[in-house]
C-alpha cells in the first residue's frame, strides 16, 4: 500500500506520473521481499537471502516469463517457477496497463487509480492462490473459490477504472505523511513491545508516539493524560476483564 | 528536536517509576510464581473444562495458581508450536490431546514442533471416548447394518466432522480406514454446527465425543451405534462398545495430558506428576470428570513413562490412517 | 396456564438477590464490553468463564447472557462517537449514526439505539418464552443449501446500503470475500493466501480488520491537514440529548420492522444475527420516501438495526434453549460454563433445568431493563467525551484499540495488521470505496463459500439444490428482485449519479 501514497501524492496534469506509480506498483511485491530479506542477512525472519531474490525475480521478470510465454506456443507445459507466475500473472499485466495509462485520457483520476490498484491487489490474490488444488470432480478444491473471486474483482476494478476514463470526477486527494507515520509507529511500537516490556510502558511509550502525529499536541498535557490513562488500563483490562496481560517488563520481574 | 527529547524524557520518567512496583526475586523451591497452563482450544470445550478441573485440584497442592491460556489456532497447534519454545523452567505447561501431540504428524507436513521430541510428558488426565453418531432416521438398526449400509452407499453417504484436524475428523478418518471406504466428508466449522446439521438430518453419521453427544442421544434427536472405548461407558449404559457389536478394531479416545517443554528438570517433572495424579485420586475432581463422560486413566497409566509409550503409540497410529488420506 | 407457570417460575429465579446482582455485572461488563473497541464478547467471555466456577449455574448464565447482549447496547456507543464497530452487527449502526455524531446529534442517536434495543430486547424475550419451541424448526430446516442462498442475500443487502457507487460497493464486496479465504481451507486444511505466516494460519479476524478500516483510518484521516476544521465543527455544534418528538415519530416503525426482521433472523445460527442488521436498514432505505437521507444521518438507519441486533441476540439464545446446541461462538463458551458446572444442555434442557432456563429467560427481560436505565443516562456522559480535544482522544483510542485486538489472541501480528489495515482503509477513504461492504463480505464470505461447498458435497455436485429446496429457492428469489430493485434505478441514472457524488 504505501508505494502506492507515493505517486498519490501528487496531482497530476498528465498521465506521466500515474503511469509511473503503476509501473512500480507492478514491481511492488519483488520490492517488497527484497526489503523482506535484507532482514535474513542479520538473522531475522525467514525467507531468501537478498541476493537469491534479486537474482530469481531479475532472472524472472526479464528471461523466465518471456521464455514462458513463447514457450506456450510451442506446446512446453513444464511446471513454472512462482517467481516467474508472479512476473506473468502480476507484473505483466500491471506494465501493459501502465503504457495504456500514458496514451489515454483520465477524467476522474480517483477512479482511474482506485480501479487499477484493487486490480493489483486481486491479480495478487490470483497470484497467490495459483497454487492450490482446483475443482477435483463435483468438490470445490482450496482454491476454486478465490480463483473465481479474484477473477471477478479483475472485471469488477477494471470497470471502476473505465468509469474514471469516460465519466468526469474527482482527482486524487491529498495524502499527508504525518498522521499515518505516526499513528502506524504507535502501532508497531505497541505490537513489539506488549511481549517484552508490558502494558505499562508499551501503552505510555505508544501514546505519546501516537500524539506526535498532531502538530496540535501539547506535550504537558499529553503526557499527563497517558499516563493516566496507563494507570486506568493497567487497572480495567487485566482486573476488571480479567484479560491475561504482562504488566511490567520481563527483566523487571525475574 | 524538541519533542524526541520530549519523548526520551517522558520513557525514562516511566521507567523510573516503574522500578517503585518491582519486588525483589525471591530464591525458592519450584514452583516460585503462578504457572501458566496453554490450552490449545477455545474455553469451554471438552479439552480447556479437563484442564480447568484437574489443575484447579493442582494448584491446591502445589501452593500456587494456575493460570490457563487459551490459545487457539490451527487445530491446536499454534499453542503447542508457541509451548515447545516456551522457558522449560515448568512454570509454562500444555495440555496436549490426541489432535496436537499425534494426529498433527500426519495432517501438518510443516509442524513447528514434534509431540516426541519437544516435550517432557507429565501425565494422563483423561480420555474422552468416541462414538458412532447418526441422524435418528438412518436406516442401519445397530453397528453391523451400519457397516453393511455405510459399504454398500458408500457414494451416497455423507459424514459431517467439524474440521480438518478435528477429533471428529480424525477418528472418523480411522473408521473409514478400517472399512476401507471413502465417503463424502462434509466439513463443519466445529462441533457444534456438524451436530446442528446431525440432529437437523442435513448429513447421515459423525463421529463424535462423548460429552456434546450423551443428552441428544438421550432426547432421541439422534442415535449412538457404539462407543469406541473397551468398556461401556455409565453415562450411555445402552451403548454397546464397537467391541460387542462387532467392529473391535476401532478404538479411538480423544485422551488430554500434560507436557512440559523439552528440558525441563526431572525434579520439576515428579512434581507436577504427582500433583496431577494426586488430583486425579481426589473424589470430587473424579466425579466431575465423570459426569463429563470421560475415562479416568488406571494408576499404571499415569506415569511419565506410559504417557511417552501413549504418544509413541497414537503418533504410529494416525500417520499410518491419516498419510494416505491427503 | 403453562406459560405463565413457567414465566413466574423464572421471575422467582432471577428475581433473588444473588441473581439480580449477577445480572446487574454482566449487563455493566457488557456494557464496558461493548464500548471499548476491539475487546470482542467472545473473549471476554472466555476470560470471565474461570471467575463462573465459583458461582451457582444459574447465577453464572445469568451473568454470561448479560454480557453478551450487554455488549450489543454499548457496541452502537462506538459506532455511533468514534465510527469504530467493534461487532460485526454495528458496522451498519455506524453508517448513519457516526453520520449523525458528526452533524451534533449524538445524542439522539444513542437514545434511540438504547430504546430501539430496549423494546426489540422485551420482545424478542416474550418470543424465546412463547414460541421458542416451535421456532427451534426453523433453524433445523435451515441446511447448507438453505445458508448459501441466505449468504448470497446477505451480500445484495450491502450492496444496498452502500450509498455512493454500486460497482465500488460490489468490488468492495468481493475485495472482502478474498481477505476473508486467508486462512485454512475448511475442507482440505490447506493454506490459503497465507505466505508461510503463522498467524495467518486461522485467517483475518474480523476485529483486526474492522479496527484497521474504520478506526485506525478515521484517526488517520483525521489527522490530515485541513481536517480538524470539520472536527471543530462536530464539537461545537452538539445539540439535544434526547430524541426529539419527531426523531421518535420517524423511528418507531423502523424499530418494529426492525424488531421482527432481528427476531426472525436471530434464530439462524451462523450470521443470522449480522444479517438482521443488515436486512433492517435495507429495509428502511427501500420503502424509505427519501433513500438518499441514509447514510447522511437517517435516525432510522440507526433504530431499525439496532433493534434488530438486540431482537437477534436475544433470539439466537433459541437453539441453546431448546436443542442443546450452540449457535455461535459465545454461546460455546456458555455451554462449556454449563459443562463445567455438571450441566450438558440437550434437548431436555427445559424440562431438566427449569430453573436455569425459565430464570435466564426472565432475566433477560430484567437485564433490559437495566441496560436502558444505565444507557440512557450514560448519554450525557458519552456526549460530553465528544468535547475532550482531539489530541487528547485520538492517541487513547489508538491505545485501546491496540490492547483491544492484542487481547482477542494475545498476537502481536494482529495490532501490526490492523495498522496496515488502518492505511488500506485511509487509502480507500480517499478513493472514496466504503469499508461498511468490505467487513460484510469478510464476515459472509467463509459462511457463504463453507455452505455452498457443503450443499454441493452433500448433493452431489448438483446445482440445481439451490432451486428445488423452497426455502433456498425463496430466498434467492428475494436476492434477485432486490438486486434488480437496486440496479435498475442506478443503471439509468449513471450519469446523475456520478454528478451528485463529485458534490460531496
Amino acid at each position: 500500500m504505501a508505494d502506492t501514497m507515493g505517486h498519490s501524492a501528487t496531482a497530476t496534469r498528465n498521465n506521466t506520473s500515474v503511469a509511473l506509480g503503476i509501473f512500480v506498483l507492478a514491481l511492488a511485491p519483488q520490492i517488497f521481499e527484497l526489503i523482506w530479506s535484507l532482514g535474513t542477512i542479520f538473522g531475522w525472519g525467514t525467507g531468501r537471502g537478498p541476493v537469491a531474490a534479486l537474482i530469481g525475480h531479475a532472472s524472472a521478470l526479464f528471461a523466465g516469463a518471456p521464455g514462458a510465454v513463447f514457450g506456450s506456443f510451442g506446446g512446453g507445459a513444464k511446471k513454472l517457477s512462482s517467481d516467474v507466475l508472479l512476473a506473468l500473472m502480476y507484473s505483466y499485466p500491471l506494465f501493459a496497463v501502465a503504457i495504456l495509462t500514458l496514451f489515454m485520457t483520465i477524467k476522474s483520476a480517483q477512479d482511474y487509480v482506485g480501479g487499477i490498484v484493487l486490480m493489483a491487489l486481486a491479480l495478487f490474490a490470483l497470484w497467490a492462490s495459483s497454487d492450490l488444488q482446483g475443482m477435483r470432480g463435483f468438490s470445490f478444491g482450496a482454491g476454486t473459490a478465490p480463483r473465481m473471486f479474484g477473477g471477478l474483482m479483475v472485471a469488477l476494478s477494471a470497470g471502476i477504472a473505465l468509469t474514471g476514463l469516460l465519466y468526469d470526477g474527482p482527482s486524487l486527494q491529498h495524502y499527508s505523511w504525518r498522521g499515518p507515520l505516526f499513528v502506524m509507529a504507535s502501532i508497531v511500537f505497541f505490537a513489539l513491545a506488549i511481549r517484552p516490556l508490558g502494558l505499562i510502558v508499551s501503552a505510555f511509550a505508544s501514546f505519546l508516539i501516537a500524539a506526535t502525529g498532531s502538530h496540535e499536541t501539547r506535550w504537558v498535557e499529553a503526557i499527563i493524560v497517558g499516563a493516566c490513562l496507563t494507570a486506568g488500563c493497567a487497572v480495567l483490562f487485566p482486573y476488571i476483564l480479567g484479560l491475561p496481560m504482562p504488566m511490567l517488563p520481563r527483566f523487571l520481574m525475574q | 528536536m524538541n519533542t524526541i527529547r520530549m519523548l526520551a524524557g517522558a520513557c525514562v520518567a516511566a521507567a523510573a517509576s516503574l522500578c517503585a512496583f518491582v519486588a525483589p526475586a525471591q530464591a525458592q523451591t519450584y514452583p516460585t510464581r503462578s504457572i501458566t497452563m496453554i490450552v490449545p482450544f477455545a474455553a469451554g470445550g471438552p479439552t480447556d473444562v479437563i484442564s480447568r478441573i484437574v489443575t484447579g485440584h493442582m494448584a491446591q497442592t502445589l501452593g500456587q495458581s494456575i493460570i490457563i491460556e487459551n490459545v487457539v489456532g490451527a487445530g491446536g497447534t499454534t499453542a503447542t508450536s508457541r509451548a515447545a519454545r516456551a522457558a522449560n523452567d515448568g512454570h509454562t505447561l500444555i495440555t496436549g490431546h490426541m489432535g496436537t501431540h499425534a494426529a498433527s504428524v500426519p495432517l501438518y507436513p510443516k509442524l513447528a514442533y514434534h509431540p516426541e521430541k519437544d516435550f517432557e510428558p507429565i501425565a494422563l488426565l483423561a480420555g474422552t471416548p468416541i462414538l458412532i453418531l447418526a441422524r435418528k432416521d438412518f436406516p442401519p438398526k445397530d453397528l453391523k447394518e451400519f457397516v453393511a449400509y455405510v459399504k454398500a452407499n458408500a457414494e451416497k453417504v455423507n459424514a459431517a466432522h467439524a474440521g480438518v484436524g478435528s477429533v471428529s475428523h480424525v477418528s472418523c478418518e480411522l473408521l473409514h480406514s478400517i472399512l476401507d471406504i471413502k465417503p463424502v466428508g462434509v466439513p463443519f466449522n466445529g462441533t457444534g454446527p456438524a451436530m446442528n446439521a446431525l440432529v437437523g438430518g442435513q448429513v447421515d453419521y459423525m463421529c463424535d465425543q462423548i460429552v456434546n453427544a450423551v443428552p441428544q442421544i438421550n432426547a432421541g434427536t439422534i442415535k449412538a451405534y457404539a462407543i469406541a472405548t473397551p468398556a461401556r461407558n455409565p453415562s450411555l449404559p445402552n451403548v454397546p462398545t464397537t467391541t460387542e457389536a462387532g467392529l473391535p478394531a476401532f478404538q479411538a479416545q480423544a485422551w488430554n495430558a500434560i507436557f512440559a517443554p523439552k528440558g525441563t528438570s526431572p525434579a520439576i517433572l515428579a512434581t507436577l506428576n504427582a500433583a496431577a495424579v494426586k488430583a486425579l485420586d481426589d473424589e470430587n475432581v473424579k466425579k466431575r470428570l465423570l459426569d463429563l463422560g470421560s475415562v479416568i486413566p488406571a494408576p499404571a497409566e499415569r506415569t511419565p513413562e506410559a504417557l511417552a509409550a501413549l504418544v509413541k503409540a497414537e503418533v504410529a497410529k494416525w500417520s499410518a490412517v491419516l498419510k494416505p488420506a491427503t | 396456564m403453562d406459560l405463565f407457570a413457567n414465566l413466574a417460575h423464572g421471575f422467582a429465579v432471577a428475581l433473588s438477590p444473588i441473581n439480580l446482582l449477577m445480572c446487574l455485572i454482566g449487563a455493566l461488563v457488557g456494557t464496558l464490553v461493548g464500548v471499548l473497541p476491539g475487546i470482542g464478547t467472545i473473549a471476554t467471555v472466555a476470560m470471565l468463564l474461570p471467575i463462573t466456577f465459583g458461582l451457582p449455574p444459574v447465577g453464572a448464565l445469568i451473568m454470561l447472557a448479560g454480557i453478551y447482549y450487554g455488549a450489543q447496547y454499548g457496541g452502537s456507543t462506538t459506532s455511533i462517537l468514534v465510527n469504530i464497530p467493534g461487532e460485526a452487527t454495528s458496522v451498519v449502526t455506524a453508517i448513519d449514526g457516526h453520520q449523525m455524531a458528526k452533524q451534533g446529534r449524538a445524542g439522539p442517536a444513542l437514545a434511540i439505539a438504547a430504546i430501539g434495543s430496549f423494546f426489540a430486547g422485551c420482545v424478542a424475550t416474550i418470543l424465546i418464552a412463547v414460541l421458542g419451541a416451535p421456532l427451534t424448526k426453523l433453524a433445523l430446516a435451515f441446511g447448507p443449501a438453505e445458508y448459501f442462498s441466505l449468504m448470497v442475500l446477505g451480500l445484495i443487502f450491502a450492496v444496498v446500503l452502500a450509498k455512493g457507487s454500486v460497482l465500488k460497493a460490489i468490488a468492495m464486496i468481493v475485495f472482502g470475500l478474498l481477505l476473508s479465504m486467508v486462512g485454512s481451507d475448511i475442507e482440505t486444511g490447506a493454506s490459503r493466501m497465507a505466505f508461510n505466516i503463522p498467524e495467518l494460519a486461522d485467517g483475518l479476524g474480523f476485529a483486526t480488520v474492522a479496527m484497521g478500516v474504520f478506526g485506525f483510518a478515521e484517526i488517520i484521516r483525521n489527522l490530515d491537514a485541513g481536517a480538524e476544521m470539520n472536527r471543530d465543527l462536530v464539537q461545537q455544534k452538539i445539540t439535544g440529548l434526547m430524541p426529539t418528538k419527531k426523531d421518535l415519530i420517524d423511528s418507531t416503525p423502523a424499530i418494529l420492522r426492525g424488531t421482527v426482521l432481528g427476531s426472525i433472523l436471530g434464530i439462524l445460527p451462523g450470521g443470522g444475527a449480522v444479517i438482521a442488521s443488515f436486512a433492517a436498514y435495507t429495509l428502511e432505505k427501500k420503502i424509505a420516501k427519501d433513500p438518499r437521507r441514509f447514510g447522511r444521518g437517517a435516525i432510522e438507519g440507526v433504530a431499525a438495526p439496532e433493534s434488530a441486533n438486540n431482537a437477534a441476540a436475544q433470539t439466537s439464545f433459541i437453539p441453546l434453549l431448546t436443542l442443546g446446541i450452540p449457535p455461535n461462538a459465545v454461546m460455546a463458551l456458555m455451554v462449556g460454563a454449563m459443562t463445567i458446572h455438571g450441566i450438558v444442555p440437550g434437548p431436555q434442557v427445559m424440562q431438566k433445568q427449569p430453573d436455569l432456563v425459565w430464570g435466564m429467560i426472565a432475566s433477560m427481560w430484567i437485564g433490559n431493563l437495566m441496560l436502558i436505565i444505565i444507557n440512557l443516562p450514560l448519554v450525557g456522559i458519552w456526549v460530553r467525551l465528544l468535547r475532550v480535544p482531539y489530541r487528547l482522544m485520538f492517541p487513547s483510542i489508538v491505545i485501546f484499540c491496540a490492547i483491544g485486538i492484542y487481547s482477542v489472541n494475545n498476537a502481536p501480528v494482529d495490532v501490526i495488521l490492523a495498522g496496515v489495515f488502518g492505511l488500506v482503509g485511509y487509502w480507500l477513504i480517499k478513493h472514496d470505496f466504503e469499508p461498511a461492504p468490505l467487513l460484510l463480505g469478510m464476515v459472509l464470505g467463509p459462511l457463504m463459500e463453507e455452505n455452498l461447498r457443503r450443499a454441493l458435497l452433500i448433493s452431489r455436485g448438483d446445482w440445481s439444490v439451490f432451486l428445488t429446496r423452497p426455502l433456498s429457492a425463496v430466498l434467492l428469489a428475494l436476492a434477485a428482485g432486490l438486486l434488480i430493485l437496486t440496479v435498475l434505478p442506478v443503471l439509468r441514472a449513471k450519469r446523475e449519479e456520478v454528478f451528485t457524488e463529485s458534490e460531496n
